[in-house]
């Protein structure tokens, strides 16, 4: 058996080409490109986010402790309520959930570092930055002020006219690339990294409820930056796709955020979800139950948050039939989910409870999530909706699915991995007093807020006038999250504590089975010494039990039950998982011109088809004369390889000539972004074709550099020419979709 | 005229529809070698479905009243009559393990990518393109001004659809695609269909101008635009979601059969390796 796990270890060593010998100082962890550092630095990251959106919270709920407090004004109530809610999700919660993937995955799977770890490290860099950018808005003219979704016409220049909401942009630009390069990275990671026997069958359910969520993040993140990337042009250079009184529509902006928010709130669930499937089998000393039926219901509440955003949307006027058939939707999404719940239930049912703090999180878990989501599928109804939306029971409602779900799902997972992370156990008194004041300050938050709601006070209101049970309800309310401030502290000391004089855990102290627990605690750089081989989904237990129930059974299963593991080349994986990624984007542009140009034909008057036709089937022939260059290299005709890939260049770069062209006469004739929505719309669209077109071309023009350097030389396969040779045929389709849509339908 | 008297009276006769039918049974009964097999129940209920998209009520709307009538038969005709058609003509061999080659399978696991690119790529256009390219405003009047571009407009959205459901749910198991290739392939084909589906709820065109004025040969549109408060407009935003959501969710549930068809395998795999050791 330990020859069918060793060259899975050695294949690691050699493919990243990186040494992981101790790294000392500071100055390795900037530079690390190991995931339990880059794990790490996130998650401590994310704390310190967590102490500002923390305080901005609690300044919240002073000012909203009685009636007509004027300790915060308007504005600035305004601006901390968008920067809570930005915060807390891209900053927080994200990232946190992204850090323990980054640790874990790798772990669970067997694997002996993420896929691609120097991507790794700049999605990590990313989140830092965008943090930063986020936060400068307040010394360059104050914070974004038009709440997280950032609705147009509000969001756009005459009514936040400071450069706030241009930071906002940035700072979820950036964080958005981030996080959508981390998913790239966690799909090749468990597509092509996993130890031999780990079928996906047998992957622990964190490992697979991340899986889903990448995929989520990969398809989602891309319609929110193509809607940041036309609100800033909106903003920036005077275009009106979201401001009506230029034809545009505010509604549109309504569309794409919500077609990205509502798969964002699974993407903030599902971790979790997956967090709590780890450590309530454990703690029960029992398998969990129905695994097919919790990853199955997975990749039915992914598949299903992409149909029902306009839930978001039933005040917005949608009209009746729109609303009923969300509503269905919506819905139905409680059926996958409440699948889980059952299985999380029925695998307590009956086991061997250990209420460590770390369980007691995910039993609350559970109680907290179930409250979340009945209030949730109240709003299914539309007119529960109608009645109840933009009150404090949309605040009691989310708050009880990101905290009561999210949050608590965390704890429970930081009680349950913090001895891996660090070698130490962390203290089980500090941490049922944590866990104990966190219940009653979190109930006591926002249980009282959906009897607000009902009694009609409205959320993002920076105050409220002197009605009967006001007051005494948010004073209650405020009380709770000082309580809940005073055991986040609590949190914050135990794992200060811990870390410098906590009991020793060893390997597995929870007598757990998933793979992370066969190696030391913190583990190697290395990871593993060996990976045990993995026979089943509970590989320490079933080695356990093998060497208990004597020799005989464990020589049966020799080398013979070690499934394989199907090869796939991680860049291949990685290039797919970038392209989808990709063609959400374009599809929102695409979109977008459709829309807004369905019914007129002002690009015929301005556009010539015929110049621009001639200049598409250059590129078109690029993708011929690319896939001639592929051949050849696999030939071994080197001069071949490089001829057509040097043709390639030329036509790619013959098209943005093209392009430029077209692109100058338009100026000339006194057409720009401005002039009208299908200005704004072609520009938009044809511009950041352009864009990829001439990345494309770098990166063609790296590859044929590194050819004349020799690096080709007897190679007949390159999976990184094939990746990015995969990207190029993806330009050109998208051109194809361009060139039909905006050109040609204007001809016929 | 009421609901009642409408679904009561606006049953038609087509022989094209029978025809169409019987051909598709007696080629089905030839291919069997004409033995009956508890299999040909799928083909069965492919027929009824077929019969009853043409010859009931929403044959009769679907011809000039109501878009959404249309795109009703319209699904029927793409997602769920091929499948069952397909069901139907799988051989019983097929369930012999050994069929598909060495354990451990191929189908674990993975994104398209390697083998035979164009085993799916032209399906998968196929697929599309029978929603898109027939939503089209030219070809959609075509079809509704012409009964000989309606009829070819049937046999080739059957045609699609059964290309569509080749690679899914096809005869020759060995030349599907893995589960976790299928459940790539009908999202993609998901995402597609939701585009048109959104695009035909929130567009201002109209697809189909016949269904904007009706001939009311049978008297029915009082009773549609006034009884039911169908307007032109929202009959066809009612056709766009049906495309858009109860679509999405037959994709969906197609996704959900690959992942239990993937669990299914890998079960028999691990069981298989467990004998052999």
């Amino acid at each position: 058996m330990t020859t069918a796990t060793t060259p899975h270890v050695d294949d690691g060593k050699h493919e990243q080409g990186h040494d992981h010998a101790e790294e000392k100082g500071p100055f390795s962890w900037v530079a690390t490109v190991d995931h339990k550092r880059i794990g790490i630095l996130y998650l401590l990251t994310s704390i310190v986010f967590f102490g500002i959106g923390g305080i901005e919270a609690l300044l919240i709920r002073i000012q909203l402790a009685h009636p007509e407090s004027h300790f915060l004004d308007p504005e600035t109530f305004n601006q901390i309520f968008t920067m809570h809610g930005t915060t807390m999700i891209f900053l927080v919660v994200m990232p946190t959930l992204v850090g323990f993937a980054n640790y874990f995955v790798p772990l669970m799977i067997g694997a002996r570092d993420m896929a691609f770890p120097r991507l790794n490290a700049m999605s990590y860099w990313l989140f830092p930055l965008g943090g930063a950018l986020l936060h400068f808005s307040l010394f360059a003219g104050g914070a974004p002020s038009a709440g997280w979704f950032s609705y147009a016409p509000l969001a756009e220049t005459p009514f936040s006219s400071n450069t706030g909401t241009d930071y906002w942009i940035l700072a979820l630009l950036v964080l958005g690339i981030g996080s959508v390069a981390g998913a790239i990275n966690i799909i090749a990671t468990v597509i092509t990294l996993r130890a031999p026997g780990m079928t996906i069958r047998r992957v622990p359910l964190f490992v697979w409820m991340t899986f889903i969520t990448a995929i989520l993040i990969v398809l989602a993140l891309p319609v929110l930056n193509g809607a940041l990337v036309m609100l800033l042009i909106d903003r920036q250079l005077d275009a009106h796709f979201f401001q009506a009184h230029g034809g545009g529509s505010v509604i549109l902006w309504q569309h794409y955020f919500w077609t990205f928010g509502h798969p964002e709130v699974y993407i903030l669930a599902l971790p979790a979800f997956g967090m709590i499937s780890e450590v309530i089998p454990v703690f029960s000393r029992k398998p969990i139950f129905g695994y097919e039926f919790v990853a199955g219901s997975t990749v039915a509440i992914a598949v299903l948050s992409f149909g029902v955003w306009a839930h978001h949307m039933f005040a917005a006027g949608l009209g009746h039939r729109a609303d009923i058939a969300f509503a269905a939707g919506t819905m139905l999404i409680a059926i996958p989910t409440g699948v889980k719940i059952f299985n999380w239930i029925a695998t307590m049912w009956g086991g061997t409870l250990r209420f460590t703090t770390s369980m007691c999180f995910a039993v609350a878990f559970l109680i907290e999530f179930v409250i979340g989501g009945l209030s949730g599928i109240t709003f299914a109804a539309a007119p529960v909706d109608w009645q109840m939306t933009d009150t404090y029971y949309v605040v009691a409602h989310f708050h009880y699915v990101a905290l009561g779900g999210t949050l608590f799902g965390i704890l429970a997972a930081t009680y349950y991995w913090f001895p891996k992370m660090s070698g130490k156990l962390l203290d089980e008194r500090l941490g049922k007093l944590n866990f104990w004041t966190m219940i009653i300050g979190f109930n006591m938050t926002f249980f009282v807020q959906h009897f607000l709601g009902i009694l009609g006070m409205p959320r993002r209101v920076y105050t409220y006038p002197d009605l009967p049970n006001w007051g005494t309800l948010n004073m209650v309310s405020t009380i709770g999250a000082f309580v809940m401030g005073f055991s986040v502290l609590l949190f914050l000391v135990n794992i200060a504590k811990s870390v410098r004089n906590g009991k020793a855990a060893g390997d597995n102290p929870w007598d757990a089975w998933t793979l992370e627990w066969a190696t030391t605690s913190p583990p190697h750089p290395h990871n593993f010494e060996k990976v045990p081989p993995v026979r089943g989904r509970r590989p320490l237990w079933d080695l356990a039990n093998a060497t208990k129930e004597g020799k005989n059974k464990r020589k049966s299963g020799g080398t013979s039950t070690i499934l394989e593991i199907a090869p796939y080349d991680k860049a291949i994986v990685g290039v797919w998982a970038f392209i989808a990624s990709e063609a959400m984007f374009f599809i929102i542009l695409i979109l977008t011109f459709v829309y807004f140009n369905l019914s007129t034909k002002a690009a015929a008057a301005s556009l010539d088809v015929k110049t621009t036709g001639m200049f598409s089937i250059c590129l078109f022939a690029s993708s011929f004369t690319l896939h001639r260059s592929e051949k050849a290299l696999a030939a071994g005709n080197e001069s071949g390889f490089r001829g057509w890939l040097i043709f390639t260049i030329l036509l790619g770069a013959v098209f943005m000539f093209g392009q430029a062209s077209e692109y100058q006469k338009l100026f000339t004739s006194g057409l720009s972004v401005n002039t009208s929505l299908f200005t704004s719309t072609f520009f938009t669209l044809t511009g950041f074709h352009g864009l990829h077109v001439t990345l494309g071309l770098c990166a063609l023009g790296v590859i044929l550099w590194l050819a004349f350097a020799g690096d080709f030389k007897g190679r007949r396969h390159s999976s990184a020419f094939k990746a990015i040779g995969l990207y190029w045929h993806f330009v050109d389709i998208v051109w194809i979709a361009v060139f039909g849509i905006v050109y040609v339908r204007n001809v016929l | 005229m009421t609901t009642g008297e409408l679904l009561l009276t606006a049953w038609q006769s087509d022989v094209f529809v029978y025809a169409v039918a019987a051909a598709g049974v007696v080629a089905y009964a030839a291919r069997m070698q004409w033995k009956l097999t508890l299999r040909a129940l799928w083909l069965a209920l492919a027929a009824a479905v077929f019969l009853l998209a043409f010859v009931s009520p929403i044959g009769v709307l679907a011809r000039g009243y109501l878009f959404s009538a249309h795109m009703l038969q319209h699904l029927l005709l793409v997602l769920v009559i091929p499948p069952l058609v397909l069901s139907a003509l799988r051989t019983g061999s097929k369930e012999a393990p050994n069929s598909t080659g060495a354990p451990g399978a191929a189908g674990t696991a993975g994104t398209a990518g390697a083998p035979g690119a164009r085993r799916f790529v032209l399906p998968w256009l196929a697929g599309v393109s029978a929603m898109w390219l027939w939503h089209a405003p030219t070809l959609c009047d075509a079809a509704s001004n012409s009964i000989g571009v309606q009829r070819l407009q049937t046999v080739s959205l059957l045609i699609m659809g059964c290309a569509f459901f080749w690679p899914i749910v096809g005869p020759r198991t060995a030349r599907r695609l893995p589960p976790f290739g299928a459940m790539v392939y009908l999202f993609a084909a998901c995402v597609a269909c939701t585009l048109l589906g959104i695009l035909v709820t929130f567009s201002p065109v109209e697809v189909c101008s016949i269904y904007a004025h009706p001939v009311d040969g049978l008297g029915a549109m009082p009773l549609l635009r006034d009884g039911w408060g169908l307007t032109a407009k929202a009959d066809q935003e009612i056709g766009g979601l049906l495309m858009w959501v109860p679509g999405c969710f037959a994709y969906a549930g197609g996704m959900l059969a690959m992942f239990a068809r993937y669990h299914r395998e890998e079960a028999a795999d691990e069981l298989a390796a467990k004998e052999a050791a």
